[in-house]
């Protein structure tokens, strides 16, 4: 799953005909200024101004402003651009026309393992949650278009009429392409608005997921995924990503504040069930992390040491399960650099390790890493006879 | 008994480097258990009709590389299993090939990143054709005793470890290539080890479910129970949970779900696995799917520590039940035959090295000349004069010295297009000739008439401020009796009169700005003195000072040639650059430049 930001959704939806509202995205505000001059719509209607970033709860934090002139939103982007929210700051700001409309619809499509579904409903806006029998699906088959004349008749069958059912039903038609061509794995315009005075329809808001596997064949995405977790990225995140995506293996992590156990586990199934041990014990975590597919000693080094300065934690869990090509002695090499190299610096002040491993070259890398213990590490070290999340166990007894 | 893979499996496997790396592994595994290879072609166009080497033990084996899969399933018709280690864009080409050939049955994907729709489309070929498509995403396939596909199992030793050289009681199902290893190592320690261990893969859309293997796995009379590992995400463990309840079943069902966690984690937050991603409570949660698993009758613990007690307890049950022997044949299993490198590291084994170095190693993160690293040289302010002195002569010079010897090398790198080397280049380069060959051309020019004095005229005004010291006219009558003229003596063009400017500075550097102590340098200026008092053009020229100072210098003289074959490269490929950009014609020597001095024409006799 990607989720992209509305700016580069609604560019895809305007390359596949779905209608939205007229809007730009901005970094700086004078380019507004110059815009409005060029674009009637600037001047002419009222504005919506939003900060174009991965924040979530907009709305609650006032980096949602409605109902403006072209000198207010300039202004509104002046507040919001280079304010900090949180740990992230606003860099893009989205202005888009505002449209008075007379109702408000939910139209969806979701990917599942034979294809895709698709869901409409006449309640949209925030009225969807409370009227969720309304919706009406249609599951659409791999690679196989329903037509314009059997999306209608779904419209009709939610509740649309005459030639609204009709355009309704093209909506539809457009979304399955723009769905199926640009590798979406799930599209939410919520709400679908329609002026009736001159039969005008807006996708107002979209949450738009893309499969960024297959950005091998979109050679126009300019866009990069943003986080999913409600908020940006932190610094630390991204250069572990900008890493990841040069390497052979992978390394990843995500921080969660406030943990006091940190992990530095290898495997994208093993790291999950460290997770769950330390939550099932009761303990919180300070980050989700994991390695992978063997990769290069200098990448898990890295990895360690942006691990190694996570704020507050107590311990540290080097775990993995066996593995079956990933080297132990190698990575376990990179995994000592960096903590050798993060004590230097004054880190792991109190911290305890942990350390379970299996597979190629686990002696010697277990081996290793026990030398640690000489240097003054708190370093526990246990083999593959040791359950794996139980050393999870053994630090939270501690 | 086996799922999926057996003695009978044959596979082909489509893909580069990875796919040669995995043969390999499934080769040792083929030696454990006293199998014929199990991979007898490879599919990869970029290097087709190259052999690729796989050891089976100690036998060395060469399989094939083809440029498609039509020829490979030709001349290797036993074929019915493809295993895909291609990159994610070629892969499900790849894959759709190899489900639509006859012979196939059976199609595992290795590749990771695979595009969802991709591998939606795959899956409802592979159903439409009755065909198996296991992964992407997937570490790969083990049949205990039967058959390795892909590098599951791990090292040699784990294989070993693992007790997969035989058949146990218990199937695997995993979406993890980690934790496939990890839950066999279970069922070896706390069970009588595996059947078959199938890794589906961590993609939301895996070609084939959790129900597909149980059902098998079902049918296959030598399974009792099944361990299957899952996550949150998707829908496979509730279908497991479904299939379970459906009506009784002969198999044993112990199963651990990862994801638990995500109930107190921010919202949306996405795990190594692509398809392990929803964050809801309810359906496709971690605690929803134990909570199906268990109402379905499933063994099912709290957190994977919980495991090995399950395995344990299912296992003591199928023993009270007669359902296991609990007679194991202990088979002799062979070792792996090490290599070379590691009898070596065990010292165990002498080898004659067939080279000896003395002068650099690359064998650590960088190059160390005459030990020490290329880029603390590079940062601590050396020179390529330095790394000259430190690969010639084995020794870092003075800074004194390195001076001297940057100049030797600037003095030399390049005296114009009329001399042979220049020359030589130069035709080259006006034929066509690409740089090195060029380059080497001018090259072959130096010999004692061009350049290649140097050598000797060190070597011998060495050899006379030994042998003949204050004695010039000794050691000119020996040269003369011996050699011939002095090396390093005489110049083509250059006399006293006409002095050479180069040869000029070097001395006067040196005597003037330089503490450098110079016995041969200063011997052969006053053999210069005798000489070009018989003929003026008689006088010391750059190879001999060149060669004199080097000697001073203490390099070795096997190395003095070297400064001019060094140096004047510079000047060749300075040639050839210039030719080329200049996109010089071809040259062709004019006739009135050529003496015909052959006989006038004649008819030719018959042939008898």
């Amino acid at each position: 799953m990607a989720k992209i930001l509305e700016g580069p959704a609604m560019k895809l939806f305007n390359k596949w005909g779905i209608p939205v509202p007229n809007y730009v995205v901005i970094m700086d505000p004078d380019r507004l200024a110059q815009l409005g001059e060029a674009n009637k719509w600037l001047r002419e209607s009222k504005l919506v101004v939003k900060a174009h970033e991965a924040i979530g709860g907009r709305f609650k934090l006032g980096l949602v402003k409605i109902g403006l002139n072209l000198e207010q939103a300039i202004e509104a982007a002046k507040e919001m651009l280079g304010a900090k929210v949180g740990t992230a700051e606003i860099g893009q700001v989205i202005i888009a026309e505002m449209l008075e409309h007379d109702a408000e619809f939910y139209v969806s499509i979701i990917g599942n393992k034979d294809g895709a579904e698709l869901l409409i409903s006449k309640h949209g806006g925030v009225d969807i949650e409370d009227n969720w029998d309304s919706v009406r699906r249609i599951q659409i088959e791999l690679d196989e278009n329903p037509t314009i004349e059997r999306l209608t008749e779904l419209a009709k069958d939610a509740g649309f009429e005459g030639e609204i059912a009709e355009r309704v039903g093209k909506i539809c038609s457009r979304l399955i392409l723009c769905f199926d061509n640009e590798d979406a794995q799930s599209i939410e315009i919520n709400p679908l608005v329609i002026r009736k005075s001159d039969m005008r329809f807006a996708a107002l808001d979209a949450v738009m997921n893309v499969d960024y596997d297959a950005r091998f064949r979109h050679a126009d995405w300019d866009f990069k995924p943003v986080s999913e977790i409600g908020r940006p990225f932190t610094e630390a995140e991204q250069q572990i990503m900008e890493i990841d995506s040069r390497i052979k293996g992978s390394v990843k992590f995500v921080e969660v504040p406030g943990g006091e156990i940190a992990l530095l586990t290898a495997g994208g199934g093993a790291s999950v069930f460290y997770a769950d041990a330390v939550v099932a014990r009761g303990g919180t975590i300070a980050n989700y992390a994991e390695y992978s597919g063997d990769p290069a000693d200098w990448a898990v080094e890295a990895l360690t040491e942006t691990i190694c300065r996570l704020p507050n934690i107590k311990h540290i869990i080097v775990g993995g399960a066996i593995a079956n090509f990933t080297d132990v002695k190698a990575t376990f090499s990179g995994i000592i650099n960096g903590f050798r190299e993060s004590k230097s610096k004054g880190y792991l002040e109190g911290v305890k390790i942990w350390v379970r491993r299996g597979g190629p070259n686990e002696a010697q890398g277990l081996a290793a890493i026990k030398q640690l213990q000489e240097e003054g590490f708190d370093i526990h070290v246990y083999d593959r006879s040791m359950p794996m999340t139980d050393i999870v166990d053994m630090a939270m007894k501690s | 008994m086996s799922i999926l893979a057996n003695k009978d499996t044959r596979a082909v496997i489509i893909g580069g480097v990875a796919g040669v790396n995995a043969a390999k592994r499934m080769a040792q595994f083929d030696f454990l258990v006293n199998r014929p290879l199990t991979v007898q072609a490879f599919v990869y166009p970029p290097e087709a009709g190259q052999q690729k080497e796989i050891f089976r033990g100690g036998e060395l084996k060469n399989v094939t590389v083809y440029d498609s899969l039509a020829p490979a399933l030709e001349e290797h018709p036993d074929i019915n299993t493809a295993l895909i280690y291609l990159g994610a864009s070629r892969a499900a080409q790849a894959a759709k090939e190899a489900l639509e050939s006859p012979n196939i049955q059976l199609v595992s994907m290795i590749t990771e990143g695979v595009p969802e729709k991709d591998a939606k489309r795959l899956r409802k070929l592979a159903q439409k054709l009755g065909k198996m498509l296991n992964g992407p995403s997937s570490i790969g396939i083990m049949s205990a005793g039967e058959c390795r596909l892909g590098v599951i199992g791990g090292e040699f030793k784990n294989l070993k470890l693992c007790n997969l050289y035989r058949q146990g009681s218990f199937g695997v199902l995993t979406k993890s290539g980690g934790l496939s290893n990890e839950a066999m190592w279970l069922c070896a320690q706390n069970g009588d080890g595996i059947t078959s261990a199938v890794a589906i893969g961590g993609d939301a859309y895996p070609g084939t479910d959790f129900v597909t293997y149980l059902e098998m796995f079902e049918k296959d009379p030598a399974t009792k129970a099944v361990v299957m590992i899952g996550e949150v995400g998707g829908n496979l463990e509730e279908e497991a949970a479904e299939w379970l309840a459906a009506e009784p079943r002969r198999i044993k069902l112990i199963a651990a779900i990862g994801g638990t966690c995500q109930e107190v984690l921010p919202q949306g937050m996405k795990f190594g696995h692509a398809g392990a991603k929803e964050g809801k409570k309810g359906a496709g949660s971690a605690r929803s799917k134990m909570n199906a698993l268990r109402d379905a009758g499933a063994y099912v613990p709290d957190t994977f520590g919980g495991l090995s007690k399950e395995i344990k307890k299912v296992y003591e049950e199928l023993i009270a039940a007669g359902e296991i022997s609990t007679e194991i044949d202990e088979a002799v299993l062979p070792e792996l035959p090490p290599s070379v490198q590691e009898v070596m590291k065990q010292g165990e084994v002498i080898v004659e090295p067939l080279i000896r170095t003395t002068i650099s190693d690359d064998r650590g993160e960088e190059p160390r000349y005459a030990g020490y690293a290329a880029s603390e040289l590079c940062s601590k302010g050396y020179g390529i004069e330095d790394v000259i002195g430190l690969l010639w002569n084995k020794k870092l010079p003075t800074r004194e010295e390195s001076e001297i010897i940057k100049r030797i090398v600037m003095i030399s790198a390049d005296h114009g297009p009329a001399v042979s080397g220049a020359f030589g280049s130069i035709l080259a380069a006006c034929a066509g000739i690409d740089m090195p060959q060029a380059v080497s051309a001018g090259m072959t020019m130096i010999g004692p008439r061009f350049g290649g004095a140097v050598t000797n005229a060190g070597k011998y005004f060495k050899m006379a401020v030994e042998d003949y010291p204050n004695d010039i006219p000794g050691f000119l009558s020996w040269m003369k009796k011996n050699v011939g003229p002095v090396p390093g003596i005489g110049h083509r063009v250059k006399s006293v009169k006409n002095p050479d400017q180069r040869v000029k500075y070097l001395v006067s550097y040196i005597k003037n700005e330089t503490s450098l102590h110079t016995p041969c340098l200063d011997y052969a200026l006053e053999v210069e003195k005798v000489t070009t008092a018989k003929k003026g053009n008689l006088i010391l020229n750059v190879d001999g000072t060149i060669g004199c100072i080097l000697m001073d210098l203490d390099f070795p003289v096997h190395s003095l040639n070297g400064f001019f074959v060094l140096a004047r490269t510079i000047g060749m490929i300075g040639h050839w650059i210039d030719q080329n950009n200049q996109n010089s014609r071809l040259i062709r020597l004019y006739d009135y430049l050529i003496n015909y001095a052959v006989k006038p024409e004649q008819e030719v006799p018959e042939k008898k």
